[in-house]
Formats: structure tokens, sequence, C-alpha cells
């Protein structure tokens, strides 16, 4: 009897498990530590499915068409959110099941697109910037957006993120204007710019994903608008590369973890997000994907070469020129129309 | 010989006629016409006319704040489209459009020009190795397109040979790749829509009467008479079947431009596209998508108006 | 009559063009550098470990098997469709008409297609469960649009077909069955099989279609190479693409050279 009692248990017990429902979960790709899953597994019993998504665009649309009831959480860039929100994509979290919300530093909460945290929590966050080749581009001056944005000032080839709300924001931060300017007049100059820096020979176009930061790498541009992460593995990788964030000022961008209104396994999706808001998880994760975490209680267990390393935690000074996006509203079709113009002439 | 078009209509319906050696009656044939057809009829418009009734719908309502769809009608979409937008009157709907156009025609003509000497060749090979020299132009397509663009961007870089000779031939610059521009773009295009091109003409061409190609080629000598008499009069179901299947998708297709030419230069297809993702604006996207519908079904129904409807029309 | 070197070259570069992109794949499967265009040096890893990547292999099969079904149906009905548009004497309002329909897939972009798919499963979704997202739904929307493609090429093929033989079996008493067996549809056949084969790449290709109708259950191939191409075209998608390839090809040659001879054809 002693010998059955604990094979009977273990029994129970897989069966249990084995009746836990997965947590599916919607992200970008390769953007967590395989290992955590297999943890949560391990802790939780609920089997976790990854499924990916290139853009937030996809993303959305997916959720839009249906997916509400097929994805249990969703990780969303802030400035997508108040669009799931809005259009009842997404439901209120429960605190209570999410104790270690706690953790989170206070600056990443009460972003403005969900002030008071009801339906997010904050996953990873990071920065737009310039990567570029020390070599080529001997700048003795603060690196600025007219590096790529002046024909005149151009280094050489040169790659531009494909990316609406990134490109528009950061030319209006070059003409020195708001990053999520609703004028009219700011939009089109804006566009105008955009356009007379793309005609140059020197543009290589417009790229999605990792498409800019694999051309410096390559060799076959000089300079890219990346994400910080993207720019930070770009360095180990390349040779004579740097990453800056113009004087002017950048995009700061945080992306947070939500559930779906029809999610099929509620209960699962709380314990996974309350899971990644753990110290000890966040770092992991942090130090796997090499982008910084929103996460305090992680920040001591971050490996120290990170967080010395100014392109994934940028320095005080460089805090304070990262603005974050908002919603437009209505004027995004101002902004779609100068998207097209940037586009097409 | 095609009774349907006497004037005595509702006579002739049940009167017995000969119809392709078939002793029979119009009414009997259309019955037994209709019993074939209607697997695939009801099929399409359950699943395919009577949706695209809601997109037409959807056409004529309006983008909620927060990228929704509202219940407001409204023609905004449709100024959209001729392009009066939020910036006032932009001319780039219709660059955008006359350059998709350009691009799709000058691929189909390259494409057909390629895929009728490479139909003819496997028409003309050995019984037992056309399905294969079939089967291996179709293959290439069971790859992602993505990938095989992506892969046309490394043969086409400037440490490869194609640019290498280029350079060396002082055609480019020395250290220029063959991309991102035109060249590259209609290099992508033709690669992807060629085997679109050749499987309907080589339908057609395989039946093709060779003898009357060699009467033409005794009465007439020269090439472009034997080429325009002789073949071209014969596969005219063909050709058209494969202008339509290569110059159509070609219209909506913005992945090797965007990927081959930087994508700097906005298509028919990234407009569409863009509606549905950036812009979260769907029902200017349907709009969008509807025109493109249109035209190009007006272009399809009047090649077929030419070729005598489907199936050469009896 | 003599092809001439026109033809020869045309066909040289059409390979060309259409297999060069192929030749870049393979070689690059045997690349050591995981991301980006450099060469690092050879290896066969990734060949070994895609064959590990559960996840590939399964995505693999659900488009093989949306493929294959939805290629079946759609050969099937386009094949009758044609058949009957052009055996059918229609008045020329009804045939605009039918030829309106059979063009619709062909001319419809794809995202209008598959948001009009899914509009049409989420009501019938209310229905039956039946059309839950994944397979059925996949299956149905890809045969959908492909109708229109076969149904495309095989009317081209039945234009060709000469009536001579098709009055010739009736003046011998043929009976309607007879005739479709013995004469219409072995001559039809290679029209068929150019139909079925451009149905099954156009299903093992699709993106935006299934774009919108795939579950987290249920994810073709393309879904998943797309998903990953964020982070850059990794060695081990060319290696299975190539591998892709080398299955399809190597099929299609057994296939020929096993193959028993045809029947002598009637000139």
């Amino acid at each position: 009897m002693k010998r059955i009692l604990p094979l009977l248990l273990a029994a129970v017990g897989a069966l249990a498990a084995a009746d836990k429902p997965t947590v599916t979960v919607f992200m970008y790709s390769e953007y967590i530590d395989p290992a955590i899953p297999k943890a949560f597994e391990a802790a939780t019993g609920h089997p976790v499915n990854i499924q990916v998504y290139e853009a937030q665009e996809d993303m959305l649309a997916k959720l839009r068409t249906g997916g509400t009831a097929q994805y249990d959480v969703v990780v969303a860039t802030d400035v997508v959110v108040p669009q799931l929100i809005n259009s009842k994509l997404v439901q209120p979290l429960d605190a209570a099941q999410i104790p270690n919300a706690k953790n989170v530093d206070a600056k990443f909460h009460g972003q403005p697109c969900d002030p008071k945290n009801v339906y997010s929590q904050p996953y990873l966050w990071g920065s737009i910037g310039i990567l570029y080749n020390i070599t080529a581009v001997k700048s003795k001056d603060a690196v600025s957006w007219k590096l790529l944005l002046d024909p005149a000032a151009q280094p050489g080839p040169f790659v531009f993120m494909d990316e609406v709300r990134s490109m528009m924001g950061v030319t209006l931060l070059a003409n020195g204007k708001d990053i999520n300017s609703h004028v009219t007049g700011d939009i089109k100059a804006a566009a105008e710019t955009l356009i007379a820096a793309k005609g140059s020979t020197k543009c290589l176009g417009f790229e999605g994903g990792v498409g800019g930061k694999n051309k410096v790498v390559g060799g076959q541009a000089v300079a890219a608008v990346v994400y910080s992460g993207d720019a930070a593995r770009a360095i180990v990788e390349g040779k004579d590369l740097a990453y800056a964030i113009p004087v002017e000022g950048s995009n700061l961008w945080v992306d947070n973890m939500l559930v779906t209104v029809a999610a099929p396994n509620k209960a699962g999706a709380h314990a996974f997000i309350n899971f990644i808001l753990d110290a000890k998880i966040g770092a992991q994760n942090a130090n796997f994907i090499q982008y910084p975490t929103p996460n305090a209680a992680s920040l001591p267990l971050i490996k120290p070469e990170d967080r010395a390393n100014t392109v994934i935690y940028p320095d005080e000074a460089s805090m304070k020129r990262l603005y974050l996006l908002s919603d437009l509203g209505n004027d995004t079709k101002t902004y779609d129309a100068a998207w097209t113009m940037v586009k097409s002439r | 010989m095609n009774a349907v078009q006497s004037p005595e209509r509702q006579k002739s319906a049940t009167q017995p006629i000969v119809y392709h050696g078939e002793f029979t009656t119009v009414k009997r044939l259309r019955r037994r016409g209709w019993l074939l057809m209607s697997p695939g009829i009801v099929w399409l418009i359950f699943f395919l006319a009577l949706p695209l009734f809601g997109i037409l719908t959807m056409a004529f309502l309006s983008r909620g704040e927060y990228g929704g769809i509202e219940w407001h009608f409204t023609f905004e979409n449709l100024f959209n489209l001729f392009g009066f937008g939020p910036l006032g009157w932009a001319r780039d709907n219709f660059v955008i459009f006359t350059r998709s156009i350009i691009l799709a025609s000058v691929t189909t003509l390259l494409c057909l020009l390629l895929a009728l000497p490479i139909a003819i060749t496997i028409s003309r090979s050995p019984r037992r190795w056309r399905m294969l020299l079939l089967a291996l132009v179709m293959v290439p397509t069971c790859v992602n397109l993505v990938i095989r663009t992506y892969a046309w961007q490394l043969v086409l870089g400037n440490q490869a040979p194609p640019a290498w000779i280029c350079q060396q031939l002082g055609l480019i610059g020395p250290h220029e790749a063959l991309y991102p521009g035109a060249f590259a773009v209609y290099v992508g295009m033709v690669s992807c829509m060629l085997p679109f091109t050749i499987l309907p003409l080589y339908s057609s061409v395989e039946r093709l009467d060779w003898q009357v190609v060699e009467a033409v080629h005794d009465l007439y000598g020269g090439r472009w008479h034997v080429l325009r008499h002789g073949i071209l009069s014969q596969i005219g179901p063909g050709l058209i079947a494969a202008l339509v299947l290569t110059l159509v998708p070609s219209l909506g297709m913005f992945v090797v431009s965007d990927l081959l030419c930087g994508a700097k230069f906005n298509l028919i297809g990234n407009l569409i596209e863009q509606q549905f993702h950036s812009a979260s604006n769907w029902p200017l996207g349907a709009m969008m998508g509807l025109t493109l519908v249109c035209v190009s079904l007006a272009g399809l129904m009047a090649l077929f108006r030419w070729g005598n409807g489907l199936g050469g029309g009896h | 009559m003599r092809l001439g070197k026109t033809a020869f070259t045309a066909t040289l570069v059409g390979f060309l063009l259409m297999y060069v992109p192929l030749l870049a794949v393979a070689v690059m499967s045997f690349n050591t550098t995981a991301r980006g265009q450099r060469w690092g040096g050879f290896t066969t890893a990734w060949y070994v470990h895609m064959v590990g990547n559960q996840k590939i292999l399964e995505a693999a099969w659900n488009t093989l098997v949306i493929a294959v079904a939805s290629t079946a149906l759609s050969t099937i009905l386009g094949t009758l469709l044609a058949i009957g548009l052009s055996r059918t004497p229609l008045s020329k309002p009804m045939r605009r008409c039918t030829d309106l329909l059979t063009g619709l897939p062909v001319v419809t972009p794809d995202i209008i297609l598959g948001i009009s798919f899914v509009g049409t499963f989420a009501m019938l979704r209310s229905l039956t469960p039946w059309f839950n997202s994944g397979l059925s739904t996949l299956i149905i929307a890809h045969t959908t649009f492909e109708v229109s493609f076969v149904a495309l090429v095989v009317s081209a093929r039945l234009a060709m077909i000469g009536q001579e033989q098709i009055e010739a079996a009736r003046d011998l008493y043929a009976s309607t069955h007879v005739m479709w067996r013995k004469i219409l549809l072995p001559q039809l056949a290679p029209g068929i099989i150019a139909g079925a084969l451009l149905a099954f790449v156009l299903s093992v290709d699709d993106f935006v279609v299934t774009f919108f109708l795939y579950s987290p259950t249920v994810t073709p191939l393309p879904i998943m190479i797309q998903g990953s191409l964020r982070m850059g075209v990794t060695p081990d998608i060319h290696a299975l693409s190539t591998v892709i390839v080398a299955i399809t090809t190597l099929a299609i040659v057994g296939a020929a050279l096993f193959s028993r001879k045809p029947p002598t054809e009637i000139p």
C-alpha cells in the first residue's frame, strides 16, 4: 500500500494536469525565453501555446475577426491598446489574481493608454533609434535625425523603418513638433520631409522587422532606424556599430500584456501574466531577449553588463527625450493620407 | 449553329436540334448543363457572391474612432478613392493605380513572351515527360513567395555573380547591387508569375494543330505570320486564360515590389493592405478592394466577350 | 517544323528565372550564419534541427491536408463547371452572369476574399459549430478561390477539343456516358491535371486568406514562416523549403518514371 499510494497520487496528479487547459499567448516571434513557458507548465500545469504575429496590425486584424475566442493573452504595444480597449477586444484584469503587479516600476504603470492599469500590465519596453556604422558616420556632434532626413547630411546607404507612427513620429520630432501632433500642417510638413529624404539615392527604402538591422550588420547599409533590442544584438554580431537616440528625441514604446474579452482560459491567462511579473522570471526573460524590463523587482537580477549597456537601458538624459505614442483617434486618417503620400511619390 | 440565337426562342427550346452530333432539345441540354454547373455555381454564390454583398455594405460605412466599423453610412470612402482626403486633394491614388497597371501589364507581356515558347517546347516533348515538365514548372511555387523574393535579394546583391558581371561591364557602379530597382522588380515578378502563365497556355497549346501551322508557313513564310495566323489564332481561349491569370493577380501584388524596390513606391496592393493594417480603416479598404474587383471584372468580361465567353462559346 | 533557337532560349531563360531563387535558398540552407545574408560556413545542422522541430512538421502537415482536400474538391467542381458552361446553350445575359460569377474569385484581392470569408463563417458559426476556424473553414475557403482557376484552365482546354470526334462518336450511337468516359475526359485530362496542379500550389502558397481563418491549433506553413520573418529568414526555413522542393520533385520524377506507357493518342 505504501508503494501504491504515491503512484496513485502521481497518476491523479498527472490526470489533473492533463485536464488543465492550454493558455494561448499571442506575441511577436522570439519574444520570450523558451524555458519560461515550460517553467509555467511545470509550476501550474497549464501548457502554453505561443502563437506569433509579425506586426501589431496583424494581431489587431486577427482579434477583430474572431480571434478573441482563440487567444487568452495578447502582447500589444501601448499605441494600439486604446484600440483594443475601445473596440471591446480585451477584458479588465482581475487584480486579485495578479499580486506580482506590485513588482512593476511605477514609471511603467499609469501609461496614457491605460491610466489605471485596468486592462494591461507591462511586459517589456524599449526605444527606437539609429543604428550606425562608426567608421562611416564620423559625426563629432551628437547624432541627430537630420543624419537620415536631410539629403545633404546622409552618410551613405541607409534604411528607414516601415512603420507609419514610428517614422512619422520621429520626423515630427526632428521638425521640432510634438510626436503625437494633431496639427494637419505639421503632419503634412513631416510627410514632405520624409519624401525628400526618401528621394535621395542613398535611401535604400523602408523595411520592416530586422531588415534594416541586417543590412547594417551585413555592410549593405551604414545606418538604419531600428528597435533598441535589435540594435543591442547587432552591435554584438557586427563590427564598429553603435546605437544612438537622436538629440531631438525618439519613441519610447511599452509592450503590455492583456487578456482577450472571450478568452477560453481566463484563470490561466491571469496566472501567466502573474508568472511573467515575478521578479526572477522577469529577469530571466529580459536577460534572454535583451530588452529592458519594466519590473523593478527584476532589476537587481539583470546581468550587470546588460544593466550597464546604454543601448538596452538608456541613461537619464536619453530617457528624458523618449516619448510615448498616443492613439490619434480620428486623426489617424490624416496620418495615413500622409503616409500614402510618403510611400507613393 | 446556335439555336438559342434564333428569334423564335420559345419555340426552339423544345424543338429537336442536333447539338454537336447529339440529337436532343435545347431544354434537355440546358437541364443537363445546369446539373453539371450547379455544384460549382451554388458553391460560388453561397461562399463568395453573397459575402461580397456584405463587403459592399462595409464600403459605405465609416471608420470608428478606434479603428472599428461604425454603422454610419457615408460616401467619404468614395471621395477618398478619388484623392479627396484629410490633406486636401492628392494625386497619389491615381499615381498608384497607373503604376500598378503598368507593372502588371509589362509583367504579363514579359510572361507571355516567355510562356508561349516554353508551352510549345513542353507540348512537343515526348509524351512521357510532358507532365513531368509541367509539374516542374509548378514546383517553385511551392516555396513561399516571400522566401523566394528574399532569395532574389541574395542573387541580385552586390557580391553575387550577376551584379559582379554587370559591374565589370560597366553597366552599374563599382559596389552597386542590381536591386533595389525596376529591373529587380520585373525579374521578381516574372519569376513569380511565369508558372501561372505557362499552365493555362499549355492547356490549349497541347492541342495545337501543327498541320495548320505548317500550312500557314507554306503560304506566308514569315515567322510573324506563322505566329499570328498559325499559332495565336488557334489558341485564343488559352491565351486569354493565361492573360487573365497573370494580369489580375499581378495587379494586386505588392510583396515583390516591396522587397525588391525598398517599399518606396506604393502599389494598389500596398494601399489596400495599409487600410486593413496600419490605418485600421476597413471600410476604405473594402471600397478600394471592390473598385479593383469591378475594374478587373470589366476587363475580364471584355476579354471573355472577345473570346466568346468561357469555353469558346458554342 | 523546327522550333528554332527562340523557343530554346526562352525556355532556358524561363526555367532560370523560376529556379534560380530555389538554388539560392538551397545554398543558404547550408549556411552556418543564423541570420542575415553573409556566408558563414557549411553545415547540415539546420536540416537536423528542422526534423526535430515539432511545430514546423505539424504546420507542414496541416498545409498538405488542406491543399489535398481543397484541390480535390475544387478540381471536381471546376471541371464540372467548365464542362457545363461549354456544353450548355445559354442566353447572352445568362452567359454573362455565369462568366462573371466564375471570374469573381480571380479578380477579388486576397484581403477582400479573406474578410468576406470571415464574415460568412462568423454567421454560419452561429448555426453550427462545424464552421469554427480551423481545418474545415480553411478547406472551404481555399476551394472557393481555386474553383475559378480550375474552371478557366479546363475551359481553355475544352475549347481546343475538336467537335469532330464527339460528333463521330454520336454518329456511332455512343451514349453520353460512353462519350464522356472514352472521348471527352481522356482528351480533357491534361487540362484537368494542369488545373489541379494550379489549385494545389495556390493552396500551398496562400497567405492572406489563410491568415484570416487559421486558429492557434491549425497553423499552416505560410503563417508560421511569415510569423518568424520578423526576426529574419533563418536557414532552417531555407532548409524546410529545400526539403519541400526536393520531395515534390522526387515525387513527380518518380511518378513520371514509373507511370505506364500512355495509350496511343487518337491523331
